[in-house]
């Protein structure tokens, strides 16, 4: 099996809000997992930078927290995107999108050439 | 960070509200909970299923660290924490803690009095507009070494219609006023200005207007009223515009009051204005000040104006061999005072350096205890960058409360210092005399305090804690284990320190020592009088009226002689004269030039110059001033009778080399009165100051050639308050109209003129002597730590039989050795150093080999001093303790 790669500084936030907006409110491990899921099994989350980008997102106003309980009756804290949360997704998504193609087409370029 | 976020995180971190740690806890627990309940589902077992959740998390700790991070600022929080830490630290070893603050303390309140007194005077700029571009003009003639007198009227007209380096000129004169109508007759500093005057200083009067241009185009009777004088004679009553002044028996309108603030540059008490006419009659002494353009450098403007009076010369002849000095304002005023005052700063800093060494050696000596304690939080894995901050706390914190306390002893040695400031300074030179502001506390020294208490702190944190990155974790713990604590490295830091302080310690005593040996070469100096018992006062005779009975010379010489023979008999009074110019006094200038009729050498038309001075029959036996030659002046030398004159040695010496002079007549140009001839020759003075050598010097009868105004000198043994009263009533008792002024004893005068030297003096005394106390310390402090680490080591030679004399030998021998280190040094520096003391001394080299070595041994003998009680210690070292302790 290939070493997993550990998720890019700075994209976790944006996987989070996708996250968050697909499947609505989730706990901290249920992020967690759907991001390894998504991809495949071939990013590993440490959970340890997890929780801290967490509260980032929260104290910038994109997410909002509150207990609740799991489908197996466990106690656990929900996070949910505000409409704040909303936009910056969509925003980031958009920049991401463009950097992105921006590699993409230079990448192309350099192989044409 | 985002804004939002570091508001929120100090919002959490002022109040703080945080996410509740056993929230936390909840929410890590219930994600373990989850990870275990899938691992078990994936069909581990139950230890495995909690082992790997755990991995997954990378550590419980870790991760609510993390968390804990992210909620304040984790800065600010450690940065508290130190805090809190640093103070538990210093409460916790009081002796330490005064020590430091006290040594801190002083070096940070002298440094804070010193700026106060810089800030006041070099740094605050003039209440003027332009300040910084105005310079002001003097005429020199290198030829007869006058190296800066006043300009006459005409040249400052000449110059204003021909230079183009400066935007304008303003011209003044420095004169009295005598007051009559309220109360008694009063002699007021007046100022008499071009028309410019406001425009030119862009002053906004308090009341009323100044001068208008057009004004100068006739005469008018208008005055100005200085702040300080509006409030004292008019109680500040605003209603004064328009009322009238009688100023020397004519009347003057008040057109304006000027705001307080302009009394920094001129003290004076009324303002009148010159007219075009007036201002070409005035011949010479005029002060005169202009804006340079913007466009323009000094320099240029100083080749520009010596163009000029080049061409002036052509013109008038009498200018020939007279050129142009430029000095900017700002430092014109205050070239007096600057370098004592620099001196002070440097010295000042010198103390500020030597207490941070002192501080930074207790805390190296304390850090090596603390190395125990610093290599268990590194061992526990505290970041380097931590410890640093961690001992920059200390260090600043101790530093801001040396500053507070530093801020007390400043606010009251200001106090003390406005005692030795002089609040007027003479400068030589110039008809100008400079008022000192009032020195006190302000919002700026405050600041300065914080500013220097946080760099002294950073200064004197960081060596203790570079020294502590340097600590091998292993070893400490080893050793520490030990119980043995050794800190050769750190020893070597804290001699360095030590010897840099000595050093410092060094240039400053030496520095002192110069200026003690110079202030008593200048007391003892010969001023060419006896200075003592003597009081002087100047009077001037109202006769700018038409109607005035003084117009007539004749008049002044009687009025003078009657004034004279009513002081001469109060009671009390060994000798009184009247003198134009008493020595010393720096109240006028009069010189002039002189041809030797029977000196075939020189041509007719090559002039020499020399002071003039009008003086009464007394006035050599007042003064003290002994007569070598010839005989001195009488009653009968008046204009009745032939003219006389005696002349000074050094004139003497000069011009009538190998002959002579009495007998020989001068020939006064420009006069038509007959020559002159010199019936006696005086013992020279020295007029303008102790360091100066005395000029040649024509002395006239004053009843041949009479003055409006005239310095009265006094001899006697009683306290001038005493006999002061009788004084005046003997002159009201001929004119009861006539203001005396600028009362004077000439104590005071030459208190006047050392007083630059004598503040560098006494501070500079004291800044030593906080030095060595210092240094001493330092030494002290150096060595009984020394003596501790050794005990072990004293106690083992003791046991091998080394006699305690030899023990504290070697004890004594170290501290010697440190400070001759510190000699050696500080020599050095000091032969660098003392040349910026050069111009403040007098009759003493600035490398005086006895001031070397005296100081050199001082210190040394302080050093053993300070070894004293730590080398005592060592005899007191029982080697079966020391060796049981192992």
């Amino acid at each position: 099996m290939s070493p997993k790669k550990d998720v890019w500084q700075g994209t976790l936030a944006l996987m989070v809000l996708k996250t968050l907006e697909s499947l609505g409110p989730l706990h901290g491990y249920g992020i967690a997992r759907r991001i390894e899921q998504t991809s495949g099994d071939l990013l590993s989350v440490n959970y340890g930078t997890l929780y801290p980008a967490l509260l980032k997102l929260e104290q910038e106003g994109y997410i909002s927290s509150e207990w609740g309980t799991s489908d197996n009756n466990r106690k656990a804290r929900y996070y949910k995107l505000t409409r704040a949360g909303h936009k910056q997704l969509a925003r980031e998504a958009h920049e991401w999108a463009e950097t992105t193609a921006i590699l993409a087409r230079f990448l192309s370029k350099e192989q044409a050439s | 960070m985002s804004l939002r976020s570091t508001f929120t995180r100090l919002r959490n971190f002022f109040h703080g509200r945080s996410r509740s740690e056993r929230e936390l806890t909840a929410e890590l627990q219930s994600h373990l909970d989850f990870a275990i309940d899938q691992n078990l589902r994936a069909g581990m077992s139950e230890i495995e299923a909690i082992r790997q959740a755990l991995l997954q998390l990378g550590g419980l700790e870790q991760t609510k660290q993390s968390v804990r991070d992210q909620q304040t600022l984790p800065f600010l929080e450690s940065l508290l924490q130190d805090l809190r830490f640093a103070v538990r630290l210093l409460r916790k070893s009081p002796a330490f803690t005064m020590v430091a603050v006290l040594t801190l303390a002083l070096g940070i309140g002298a440094n804070t009095a010193i700026f106060n007194v810089v800030h006041a005077t070099l740094l605050q700029p003039l209440p003027i507009r332009n300040a910084n571009r105005m310079v002001v003009i003097w005429v020199n003639n290198l030829e007869h070494g006058w190296s800066r007198i006043g300009p006459a009227g005409q040249d400052y007209l000449d110059w204003k219609e021909q230079t183009k380096s400066f935007d304008d000129l303003f011209l003044f004169e420095h004169g009295t006023g005598t007051v009559t109508g309220v109360g008694e007759p009063e002699q007021v500093a007046g100022l008499r200005v071009t028309t410019n005057f406001g425009d030119f200083f862009g002053i906004h009067p308090l009341f009323g207007r100044t001068f208008r241009l057009e004004e100068a185009a006739g005469r008018h009777n208008f005055v100005i009223l200085g702040n300080a004088y509006w409030h004292r004679q008019f109680n500040s009553d605003p209603t004064v515009i328009g009322r009238g002044l009688t100023l020397n028996s004519e009347e003057y309108t008040i057109i304006g009051v000027l705001p307080a603030d302009f009394a920094a540059l001129f003290p004076s008490d009324v303002v009148v204005p010159f007219d075009t006419d007036w201002l070409k009659r005035a011949d010479s002494d005029l002060g005169v000040f202009a804006t340079l353009k913007t466009s323009a450098t000094l320099d240029q403007a100083s080749g520009e104006m010596n163009v000029i009076a080049q061409r002036i010369a052509s013109v008038r002849p009498s200018r020939n061999g007279f050129g142009v000095v430029l000095v900017p304002l700002q430092s014109a005023r205050l070239e007096y005072l600057r370098p004592a005052l620099l001196v002070l700063l440097g010295a000042v800093g010198f103390v500020l350096l030597i207490s941070c060494a002192n501080v930074a050696n207790l805390m190296l000596a304390r850090s090596i205890v603390r190395q125990r304690e610093m290599a268990i939080r590194m061992a526990l894995g505290a970041g380097r960058f931590r410890l640093i901050r961690q001992l920059l706390a200390e260090s600043t914190l101790l530093s801001l409360f040396g500053g507070a306390v530093g801020a007390l002893l400043a606010l009251w040695s200001t106090q003390l210092l406005t005692i030795f400031v002089p609040s007027r300074i003479p400068v030589p030179n110039a008809a100008d005399k400079v008022l000192l502001p009032h020195i006190h506390m302000t919002g700026a020294a405050f600041a300065f305090t914080i500013a220097i208490s946080l760099l002294t702190g950073l200064l004197f944190g960081l060596i203790p804690a570079l020294q502590s990155l340097r600590c091998n974790v292993n070893e400490s713990l080893k050793e520490g284990g030990r119980g043995l604590v050794s800190g050769r490295r750190g020893h070597r830091t804290r001699s360095t320190l030590v010897i840099v302080e000595s050093a410092l310690a060094f240039v400053l005593v030496i520095g002192a020592g110069l200026m003690i040996k110079s202030f008593q070469h200048l007391l003892d100096a010969n001023p060419g009088f006896h200075p003592d018992h003597l009081l002087t006062l100047r009077i001037k005779l109202p006769n700018d009226t038409k109607d005035s009975p003084y117009r007539e010379p004749r008049q002044q010489a009687t009025t003078f002689q009657r004034f004279l023979s009513g002081v001469e008999s109060v009671p009390g009074i060994q000798s009184a004269a009247f003198a134009e110019i008493v020595p010393l006094s720096q109240d006028d200038m009069d010189m002039g030039y002189f041809v030797v009729q029977e000196n075939s050498l020189l041509s007719p038309d090559q002039r020499l110059a020399a002071d003039y001075r009008d003086v009464t029959p007394n006035f050599f036996a007042t003064m003290g001033i002994p007569l070598i030659r010839g005989r001195g002046f009488s009653q009968q030398d008046d204009l009745d009778h032939p003219r006389v004159i005696i002349i000074d040695e050094s004139m003497a010496h000069r011009f009538f080399p190998n002959q002579d002079p009495i007998g020989k007549h001068l020939q006064i140009p420009d006069s038509t009165k007959p020559p002159r001839e010199i019936v006696g020759v005086v013992r020279g003075v020295r007029d303008t100051g102790f360091d100066q050598d005395p000029r040649p010097t024509i002395y006239f009868p004053s009843l041949q050639s009479p003055d409006q105004t005239m310095t009265l000198v006094v001899r006697s043994s009683l306290p001038p308050a005493s006999i002061l009263p009788a004084i005046k009533n003997a002159i009201w008792s001929v004119d009861k109209n006539q203001p005396v002024f600028e009362i004077r004893s000439m104590d005071e005068i030459i208190s006047g003129i050392v007083s630059a030297q004598r503040l560098a003096f006494l501070l500079l005394g004291v800044f030593a002597f906080l030095a060595l106390a210092l240094a001493a310390i330092g030494i002290y402090g150096v060595t009984s730590c020394l003596v501790s680490e050794r005990t072990h080591e004293i106690g083992v030679r003791v046991a091998l039989g080394a006699q305690p004399n030899d023990i504290s030998r070697l004890v004594l021998a170290h501290g010697a050795r440190l400070a001759g280190s510190g000699v050696v040094a500080g020599c050095l520096a000091a032969i660098l150093l003392t040349r910026l003391l050069s111009s403040l001394l007098f009759n003493v080299s600035a490398t005086d080999p006895f001031a070397f070595v005296g100081v050199a041994v001082l210190l040394i003998l302080v050093a053993l001093a300070a070894c004293y009680i730590p080398a005592r210690r060592v005899t007191n070292i029982d080697p079966i303790i020391t060796l049981r302790h192992e």
